[in-house]
């Protein structure tokens, strides 16, 4: 087992500044604590993997950096969230700005029903106001950097809904890099996806990381073992340890961590 | 059977199901089979039928006015003189003016109510909305003249008139010679009062049934809600809207009763939308009981039309439909 995981490809440097600083985070669906003291680090250009067994809290934590919990009336945090020391939680935050600058990639492919190409050029759109050429040129980049482009060329003018899951996914990942977002959230991006479609996102993520901090959910623990340099272990809405993602799946300091990872529990 | 039971074993399996379900199984499958293909028949011969008795009982006059008879203006029982125009214009007026009010109350409504609305609010809102389209149509036509009609007429059509007259156009179209509150603008509101309530919830479970994470992730990349409505959630309910505008249309064309009561019931055509108008059902509503020899061709004619109308509204609906699921 531990063979396969193989982590250490990855390395870190430990000197990166923190994008995301999580201190004292806690999280309520109505009454009920989903999250409990949550304090953690995220490190510029790096990816951190959020893992544990299901209910543990890790996706209500992604949706808290974006504010999408915020759609929900029942649903409140309270703490600190520091984006580059800003308190994104806090009031006063403009919640659309912040979501062009920290992006997120759901577990579904959620393309829009519109073509290809404005499926890119929508988020861009939003917020910039860019000629027809240079447009074209970051729609063009953006499919590039998503692996995409050489499939889609031919067709942007159709509709995103006709790709196949994998493509969409995809296309979702150079929607959100078109934007130019500062952080790009995962939310177990591959488990829709079959195993060669995988293949590509993980490619993808691992170019994604020298321009964009992320962070990703995954059940998968090869897929957080060999993508990423720091990794949290989350179990009941609690953190129950975060290192380096070497650290975590070779010598873990909690036995709790070390089940999990193991596949002795979870 | 497995190959290896006996065939004492198979013998028996046999004889118990001979026994269970005797011959009657053989004799109740066709006639079973042949009663639910009468069914389905007889929707194809009832339909057939009414074309039939339609197209006969209003071919004297076609026969008899020609193709005038779409085109002409008069209708004169004294010479037997009809035409169908002001009728065929009525229709399509009324249907369209109930649209162009309608949907944007119905989408604004569907919107509102699956994107926007506090939880203790959606389910009273929900439901006035499924009661209101049960309210049948007489109620709306009485309200109509009795409330709707009178403060029309004294709130919109009086100083719009004042307001408008004289200037080009719009003083053709919106000006009312007399302001009594009935006319084509009065029978297309109280139309868009009726077929909201059908749009409005037809759209809200279309906008209900779009998976939240769609929305999650417009929202995510940093959409207004309206950004979100207006380029996701609709455009992705957009057939299904479409179906609904269509049933809207359906019944707008066809509604009698309401229409009857306010559309004012004249013979003439005019310019402005202010003014009485008649609808190929109201003028049928109006005249049928006394109608004999060729009047009663004629109305028999309009109704042919309107069958005719409806038949092509369909068709673009399906159209349409399918112009959008190859995008």
């Amino acid at each position: 087992m531990l063979a396969t995981l193989e982590p250490g490809l990855q390395t870190h440097n430990s000197a990166a500044s923190v994008r995301i600083a999580v201190k004292g985070l806690d999280f309520y669906y109505n009454e009920h604590k989903a999250l409990k003291n949550i304090n953690l680090d995220f490190r510029d250009r790096h990816v951190t993997a959020l893992i544990g067994p299901s209910g543990c809290g890790k996706s209500t934590l992604l949706r808290i950096f974006n504010r999408i919990y915020s759609l929900y009336p029942e649903q409140r945090a309270t703490g600190e969230v520091l984006l580059d020391g800003q308190n994104i939680i806090g009031n006063g935050i403009d919640i659309n700005e912040l979501r062009s600058r920290i992006g997120m990639v759901f577990q579904k492919p959620t393309p829009f029903p519109m073509s290809i190409y404005d499926n890119v050029a929508f988020g861009i759109r939003l917020y910039e106001k860019p000629a027809k050429s240079e447009l074209d040129d970051r729609v063009e980049a953006a499919l590039r950097r998503s692996a995409l482009w050489d499939e889609v060329k031919d067709k942007l003018k159709m509709s995103g809904m006709g790709l196949s899951g994998g493509q969409q996914q995809r296309l979702c990942i150079a929607r959100t890099i078109a934007q130019k977002p500062e952080v790009i959230l995962f939310d177990e991006p591959t488990s829709a996806l079959d195993p060669i479609s995988t293949g590509k996102i993980e490619d993808l993520l691992e170019q994604l990381k020298s321009e964009f901090t992320i962070v990703i959910v995954t059940h998968n623990m090869q897929q957080a073992a060999r993508i990423s340099a720091y990794t949290a272990f989350m179990y009941l809405g609690e953190v129950i340890e975060f290192d380096t993602t070497n650290n975590i799946f070779l010598n873990p300091g909690k036995k709790q961590t070390q089940d999990y990872v193991t596949g002795r529990f979870g | 059977m497995g190959a290896n039971m006996g065939p004492l074993k198979d013998q028996t399996v046999a004889n118990r199901a001979s026994v269970h379900r005797g011959v009657s199984g053989g004799l109740f499958d066709p006639i079973f089979r042949n009663a639910s293909f009468i069914a389905a028949l007889l929707v194809l011969v009832l339909l057939a039928g009414i074309m039939i008795s339609m197209i006969v009982g209003g071919w004297p006059a076609f026969r008899e006015m020609g193709f005038g008879f779409l085109t002409s203006s008069v209708w004169d029982t004294q010479n037997d003189k009809y035409g169908a125009w002001p009728a065929i214009v009525g229709t399509l007026s009324t249907a369209v003016i109930a649209l162009v009010i309608g949907l944007p109350l119905s989408l604004g409504i569907a919107v509102y109510l699956t994107q926007l609305a506090p939880p203790w609010l959606k389910q009273p809102v929900a439901t006035t909305i499924e009661l209101l389209a049960a309210v049948p149509s007489i109620i709306y036509g009485m309200w109509g003249l009795f409330v709707f009609v009178p403060l029309f007429a004294t709130y919109v059509q009086q100083p719009v008139s004042r307001i408008v007259e004289g200037m080009p156009v719009v003083g053709t179209i919106f000006y009312a010679a007399s302001p009594s509150g009935l006319g084509i603008l009065s029978a297309g509101f109280i139309l868009a009062f009726m077929i909201i309530p059908f749009i409005a919830s037809i759209t809200r479970d279309m906008l209900e049934q779009i998976p939240s994470v769609l929305r999650e992730s417009a929202y995510g990349i940093g959409a207004t809600t309206w950004e979100v409505v207006r380029y996701v959630l609709v455009p992705q309910a957009g057939i299904s809207i479409i179906g609904a505008v269509m049933l809207g249309l359906g019944r707008a064309l066809g509604e009698t009763m309401a229409v009857t009561f306010v559309v004012g019931n004249a013979n003439r055509l005019s310019a402005s939308i202010m003014d009485p108008g008649s609808t190929i059902a109201s003028r049928i509503a109006n005249e049928f009981n006394e109608a004999i020899g060729l009047q009663l061709n004629a109305l028999i004619a309009l109704g042919c039309i309107l069958f005719f109308v409806t038949f092509v509204v369909l068709v673009i609906a399906r159209l349409l439909v399918a112009r959008v699921k190859r995008y």
